[in-house]
């Protein structure tokens, strides 16, 4: 336990030691998270764009004409268990009828003297997921149900909207890649600075007897808490600037940017990581 | 307690140890004497194992150079007292955190520490200034402060590589008889100087080195 705290304040006094070495670590996992947390942000309200988008998507299947009542529900429910459909609403052609009549004023039945209008459902989809979402597949086991006429559905913009999205993502792993690995290049370099300042204590613990972990544990540690305050500052900057930003969108649009508190986590969790993986790639080549 | 048995290492073609056999028994004061670049240092870093033999053995406390695990060489050397002649203390600490450092290394809780470093800093002749850094040191001080952070492991062997070296006559005789003192009290001493008018006539064993060459190693 002794030995623990000494480390760990030996990492923190290595910090004020080193305090121009150890601004460029900072500021460097600052602006990787600055850029990684921007993309989280982007990709969280774009999700929800897309969520808000994939709840308007409707499929209409219209039945074929003369169907039973207890046939049109075994349709329904055979369409209910389709892979990827939230939920289908049944019409009949009698509420047909009355749709209609809503929308045009007239009655149709009175006009034509029969009811032309089939049964039919709107089938919503499932909302939620962040990978690209294909209605192909649904459609294709709609059109194998028998009973069915015709399906109609307005999914091509959507699905555009969602490819670009999908290519966005992509991107964004690419950069973030980029990025980190730039991060764990700068940290790596930034804690050999540190350890060739130190040789000469390294040297002096080695000879008094320290073991090999006992000399990397304090720049691992240090290494992590650059990682830490890069983590904090550029969490708190994120979040300063979504909550101005959100006063300024409010005077024109009802469109609020959302921060998730789980965003901050995974910034923490991320430098923290490329901290240890920057430090520790220092110190096994060193010591 | 150490022992060489027909010990080569060779830095270059015209530096190193050749065929060196040394023995020093427990509680022994003993001196290795010879000119700059003639092999002192090398025995020391073989010693504490900085350096391992091309041919021979080197034994130390039971660790065998041949046989020790590179992960126990910091068990062996917890045993060693090392001091230097440029001191190795960190400029940027007390004389109080150089001291303890070594205590720290072994996880001795704070209380202890802080007693025990009292204690040496007052058998070496340092009380009262364990807030200062080495540089408000004097050379003599700082080599005392050196002798500080070895003692305080309480060793069984302490090895002196030049320790007077950078002193002035007065400080060094005054370390020469801490070490004394040190002997007296059970832990064997190995230093090694090239000043014989310093080491002469004081009852220890004089080991010669010469171009590589050991001389009274047994």
């Amino acid at each position: 336990m002794n030995k623990l705290a000494f480390l760990i304040l030996e990492g923190l006094k290595n910090i004020w030691r080193h305090k121009l070495t150890v601004f460029t670590s900072v500021f460097s996992v600052f602006l990787t998270l600055m850029i990684i947390g921007s993309l989280f942000i982007t990709i969280d309200n774009s999700n929800s764009l897309i969520k808000y988008l994939r709840s308007k998507y409707k499929i209409e299947v219209f039945f074929e004409k003369g169907i039973s009542d207890k046939e049109s529900k075994m349709i329904l429910n055979k369409i209910r268990n389709i892979s990827g459909v939230r939920n289908a609403t049944y019409i009949s052609s009698n509420d047909a009828i009355k749709i209609f009549k809503d929308q045009f004023g007239e009655d149709i039945h009175e006009m034509l003297g029969y009811n032309p209008l089939p049964s039919s459902t709107v089938v919503n989809i499932i909302d939620t997921g962040q990978e690209e979402f294909s209605v192909a597949p649904i459609i294709r086991s709609i059109n194998n149900i028998s009973g069915i006429d015709t399906v109609k559905y307005q999914g091509r913009l959507i699905q555009r909207i969602e490819r670009f999205y999908q290519k966005f993502l992509n991107a964004f792993i690419i950069v973030a890649g980029v990025i980190i690995v730039i991060t764990i290049f700068i940290i790596s370099s930034t804690i050999r600075l540190t350890i060739y300042a130190r040789r000469e204590m390294i040297k002096t613990l080695k000879l008094i007897g320290a073991t090999n972990l006992f000399i990397k544990t304090p720049f691992l540690l240090e290494g992590m808490f650059h990682g830490l305050f890069g983590a904090l500052l550029a969490t708190g900057t994120l979040i300063g600037l979504v909550h101005a930003g959100n006063l300024y969108i409010n005077k024109i649009l009802t469109f609020q940017i959302n921060y998730q508190h789980t965003t901050t986590f995974w910034l923490i969790g991320i430098s923290v990581v490329i901290s240890l993986i920057g430090s520790y790639r220092a110190v096994s080549k060193i010591i | 307690m150490i022992s060489f048995k027909n010990v080569s290492y060779s830095h270059n073609r015209e530096s190193g140890i050749y065929n060196a056999d040394l023995q020093i028994n427990d509680g022994e004061f003993a001196f290795l004497i010879g000119p700059t670049g003639s092999g002192k240092t090398t025995i020391m870093r073989l010693i504490y194992m900085d350096l391992f033999p091309e041919s021979g053995i080197v034994t130390v406390n039971g660790y065998h150079s041949n046989k020790i695990k590179h992960r126990k060489i910091p068990h062996l050397r917890r045993n060693i007292g090392m001091v230097f002649q440029d001191y190795h203390l960190l400029t940027d600490r007390t004389l109080f955190d150089n001291v303890a450092l070594a205590l720290h290394i072994v996880g001795t809780d704070s209380a202890e520490l802080e007693d025990r470093v009292m204690d040496v800093l007052y058998e070496v002749g340092l009380e009262g200034k364990e807030d200062r850094k080495p540089n408000e040191l004097s050379g003599g001080e700082q080599q005392r402060a050196c002798l500080a952070r070895a003692l305080i492991k309480e060793p069984e062997i302490i090895l002196a590589d030049e320790p007077t070296g950078n002193l002035d006559p007065l400080a060094a005789f005054e370390l020469i008889k801490l070490l004394e003192k040190i002997n007296q009290e059970g832990t064997s001493i190995f230093m090694a100087s090239h000043n014989y008018n310093l080491i002469k006539g004081r009852g220890h064993r004089i080991m010669e080195i010469h171009e590589g060459k050991l001389r009274n190693g047994q």
